[in-house]
């Protein structure tokens, strides 16, 4: 299924992009020419120049070097949230399908609640509550992705759940393990993979502009959300500030999205399982 | 809530059922004549059926909406509980000794168990008392309702604005599918779902306020002062804020309005000789509009969050800088406060858009 959608040219295409900015997260900060944190108050707010690639911010720090720096903190906080998330809800999401009705109905009225919380002033009130650190913030993204791996992980394995040769497997016997293991889990893997692509792009998109608020980073620290929070200040003296740290994120979260859409595409994903998947995942963000 | 009712929207329309009312209520033009139901029947029946399931929908709503607005009270209230803000070393700070601590903790009521403070908090909040904010002992509901018309007018414009230009778009990208102008809006959708909202903030500043100053790159001016002024602050954060969910309607309205063309209902309406405009605006527009409606609800809690990133873009002093200055300071009554109206606004947001749902097409309810 994943080779189908990588041999589809958008897929591919998707692919390479999200390979090279998880290299520029992982190295990134090794390639940056100048250091991030580096003032030179003689080249303040300058275009583009040989020495300075993509010019330079309000206190004269390099700006390539600060997008090849934040990539990481941007990139790796939606990371680690996303997996937080697909943690708590994706086995729960499985195993939800074996308990009875009135467990069934409290644990989706509490992803309601959850799904429920606007993002963004739910993880204000965790990360100033709880202490404005990197971490709360991801904890909290965590906390309100973790209903949708629940509620798509469910409704694709209700599916399978009620299939004939699951059922002549449970009457032949068939620990429950088992069946999840070797029946219902290959079903929803696809399912899996496509939320995790959207919730990814969902995730980037909440942490940049929890950075751009300036909650879980403290200032000096580089990201792109609180690139754009500075230049934003200063726009009037360099118009093309905004534009570098908005396409990184553009073109990554464009290309989470199409990787998705190919995996959906390429057949891994079907019917009303992909149903579920657009729709919670529309409703998380 | 939204989620179950989102399900079962398929089932309506059925081809040969004459009954699908028209705008007015009354039988639709070109159907009416296949089935010749009892008299009685036709004139009452769409009525009566459309209130009922108003009435049901806001009955299950409600239903729904209740116990998770008292879950979500418990997890705001557990968040400020057990965050480890201490009033005392907030608000007297440094020099807080021990007794100035516990008289705080006294005055403030946080000497009780937990569980007692959460059914105070809960009693006062459902009378409209949050408390009263640490650091300047304003009532939270007076900030709250100081604040809270910035944020909802930013969101409703936005709404308002999503669901004009996206349902235009999506209604002329269903009439024109597969030619240029369809696949033009399928571009244009996918491309502006990339786009955060402040992102696209930032840069209409950059066209409509540096490069063309025509709009103010920020600030807020209140109705009372000025509407024409109010509605120019509005303008640039609402388009902000709205692009994501316009892309979002316009697709799924395309998507609802292709397949409702493709019904035996349309090819009749067409052999009978009705005008392509006529069988869409009457017939296939009420069919294929449920999936964009559900979408509608789906993104209210993303414009009620979304319009927090926008306020900060364009310093609007709305809820969300409220939020964040009070959540940045320690101020637990405030950001509890803050965090419950805006689960209040979502839930009773949801349950229009169900209603609204629920009226447009009657048939849902039954099958849901």
């Amino acid at each position: 299924m994943i080779r189908r959608a990588l041999s589809s040219r958008t897929g591919a295409a998707a692919a390479v992009v999200l390979a090279l900015v998880l290299v520029l997260a992982v190295v990134g900060a090794a390639l940056a020419p100048y250091d991030p944190l580096a003032q030179d108050t003689t080249v303040r707010l300058q275009g583009p120049s040989a020495a300075h690639w993509l010019g330079t911010d309000y206190l004269g720090r390099d700006v390539l070097s600060r997008l090849l720096a934040g990539a990481r903190v941007s990139v790796l906080a939606a990371v680690v949230a996303v997996a937080i998330g697909a943690a708590v809800g994706v086995v729960p999401g499985m195993l939800s399908v074996f308990v009875g009705r009135v467990p069934a109905w409290l644990s989706l009225r509490f992803a309601d609640t959850l799904m429920a919380l606007p993002f963004i002033i739910f993880a204000i009130a965790v990360a100033g509550l709880f202490g404005n650190g990197l971490f709360q913030a991801m904890i909290a993204v965590g906390v309100l992705v973790a209903p949708v791996y629940f509620r798509v992980v469910r409704a694709a394995a209700l599916s399978k759940h009620g299939a004939q040769h699951v059922e002549a497997a449970h009457l032949l016997g068939v620990p429950r393990w088992r069946v999840l293991a070797t029946h219902v889990w290959p079903a929803v893997l696809p399912t899996v993979v496509v939320t995790t692509a959207n919730l990814l792009a969902t995730g980037l998109l909440v942490v940049s502009s929890l950075t751009f608020l300036g909650i879980g980073v403290e200032p000096p620290a580089p990201t792109w959300g609180g690139m754009l929070a500075s230049d934003l200040l200063y726009l009037t003296y360099r118009l093309d500030g905004p534009l570098a740290p908005s396409l990184m994120i553009m073109v990554t979260v464009g290309a989470l999205n199409a990787l998705a859409d190919a995996v959906r595409d390429a057949g891994g994903d079907s019917g009303r399982a992909a149903h579920a998947v657009r729709r919670e995942v529309s409703r998380a963000r | 809530m939204t989620g179950t009712v989102a399900t079962a929207r398929r089932e309506h329309a059925a081809p040969g059922r004459a009954s699908v009312p028209g705008p007015s209520g009354a039988a639709a033009p070109g159907a009416g004549a296949v089935v010749a139901a009892p008299l009685d029947e036709r004139l009452d029946l769409p009525r009566h059926a459309a209130l009922r399931a108003v009435g049901a929908t806001l009955g299950r709503g409600v239903t729904t909406a209740v116990p998770v607005l008292l879950l979500a009270s418990g997890i705001t209230f557990a968040l400020g509980a057990f965050g480890g803000q201490d009033p005392a070393a907030a608000v007297v700070g440094d020099v807080a000794g021990p007794e100035d601590v516990a008289r705080m903790e006294r005055e403030l009521g946080l000497d009780r168990p937990v569980w007692q403070q959460y059914v105070s908090w809960v009693g006062a909040a459902a009378r409209g008392d949050l408390g009263a904010s640490w650091f300047t002992q304003i009532p939270v509901t007076e900030s709250i309702a100081q604040r809270l018309p910035v944020s909802l007018s930013v969101a409703g414009f936005a709404l308002v604005l999503a669901v004009l230009f996206g349902g235009a778009a999506g209604i002329a990208a269903a009439l024109h599918r597969g030619r240029l102008l369809d696949r033009a809006v399928t571009a244009v959708s996918a491309a502006l779902t990339t786009v955060p909202a402040f992102v696209a903030g930032i840069g209409l500043i950059i066209v409509f306020a540096v490069l063309v100053p025509v709009l103010p790159a920020g600030g807020y001016v209140p109705p009372s002062v000025s509407v024409t002024a109010w509605l120019t602050s509005l303008v640039l954060p609402a388009v902000a804020l709205s692009l994501d969910t316009a892309a979002d309607v316009a697709r799924q309205l395309r998507t609802g309005l292709v397949s409702a063309l493709g019904e035996n209902y349309v090819v009749g309406a067409r052999v009978r000789g009705l005008s392509g405009r006529r069988v869409v605006l009457g017939h296939v527009l009420r069919n294929g509009v449920a999936p964009a409606v559900a979408v509608v609800g789906l993104h209210v809690p993303r414009l009620v969050g979304g319009a927090v990133i926008t306020e900060a873009v364009f310093q609007m002093p709305g809820l969300g800088q409220l939020a964040r200055d009070a959540a940045m300071r320690g101020d637990v009554p405030v950001v509890q406060g803050t965090l419950l109206v805006a689960v209040v606004v979502v839930l009773a947001s949801s349950l229009v858009v169900d209603v609204v749902q629920a009226r447009l097409l009657p048939a849902s309810v039954r099958a849901a």
